[in-house]
């Protein structure tokens, strides 16, 4: 059991380094914004791997459903690619 | 099994750290207000982490638990044993608020942003003094 879950939290922890640094680099802010996505999904799975089920229960609908939708509608009503 | 979890553990520590750092990079470089927006709200989910990795506790010889008493503890050695077999609640508490907090202040900057774009009709940030800084 602790070998295999501090083993998904490191790679959760790795992926989330990766989608950071693609969400800062994309010029298409909607390309950003999904990485930002999942970004959120990979620290979701490290909160539930470091015994934080509450914190998932919120984070998820948050973070992963209603910032990147709110930030989809700013990117609609202003501009999509950064200049 | 010990050492292959501590680093494993500042694996995990060593990436919240880089994601801080390229985090904080988007805010200060980019131009783009969204895109500073973007980077901000994965600022304040790397500190978050952070708060909970704080809270997470080594058990010899097993993995420690959810902080949550699902029945009546039969004397002080049973609570004894819970207080040191669960994760620290307290980081989890915090950031459960600041999660909601922060959702505010994120509704907040979109509808300033929006306001911005109006008024200037660009999202860059020297819009404002009238220039280019390129």
């Amino acid at each position: 059991m602790e070998p295999v879950a501090i083993l998904l939290a490191t790679a959760a922890a790795l992926l989330s380094v990766i989608a950071t640094y693609l969400a800062i680099e994309a010029k298409d802010l909607l390309v950003a914004t999904v990485f930002s996505a999942v970004q959120s999904t990979a620290y979701a799975l490290m909160y539930y791997i470091l015994m934080a089920p509450d914190i998932v229960l919120v984070y998820v609908p948050v973070s992963v459903g209603l910032l990147p939708a709110v930030t989809i509608l700013l990117i609609k009503k202003t501009e999509r690619y950064e200049r | 099994m010990s050492d292959y979890f501590s680093l494993m553990f500042t694996v995990v520590l060593l990436s919240l750290v880089v994601n801080i750092g390229i985090a904080l990079y988007g805010i200060f470089i980019k131009p783009s207000l969204v895109k500073k927006f973007i980077a901000l709200t994965i600022f304040s989910d790397s500190i978050n982490s952070f708060a909970i990795a704080l809270g997470f506790r080594r058990v010899t010889g097993s993995y420690p638990g959810v902080a949550v008493l699902s029945d009546v503890p039969r004397g002080v050695e049973e609570l004894r044993h819970f207080s040191t077999a669960s994760v620290d609640p307290l980081p989890q508490a915090l950031v459960l608020t600041a999660i909601v907090i922060g959702l505010a202040v994120y509704m907040f900057l979109t509808g300033l942003i929006m306001l911005y774009y109006r008024h200037y009709g660009t999202t860059r940030v020297d819009a404002a003094r009238g220039g280019s800084r390129e």
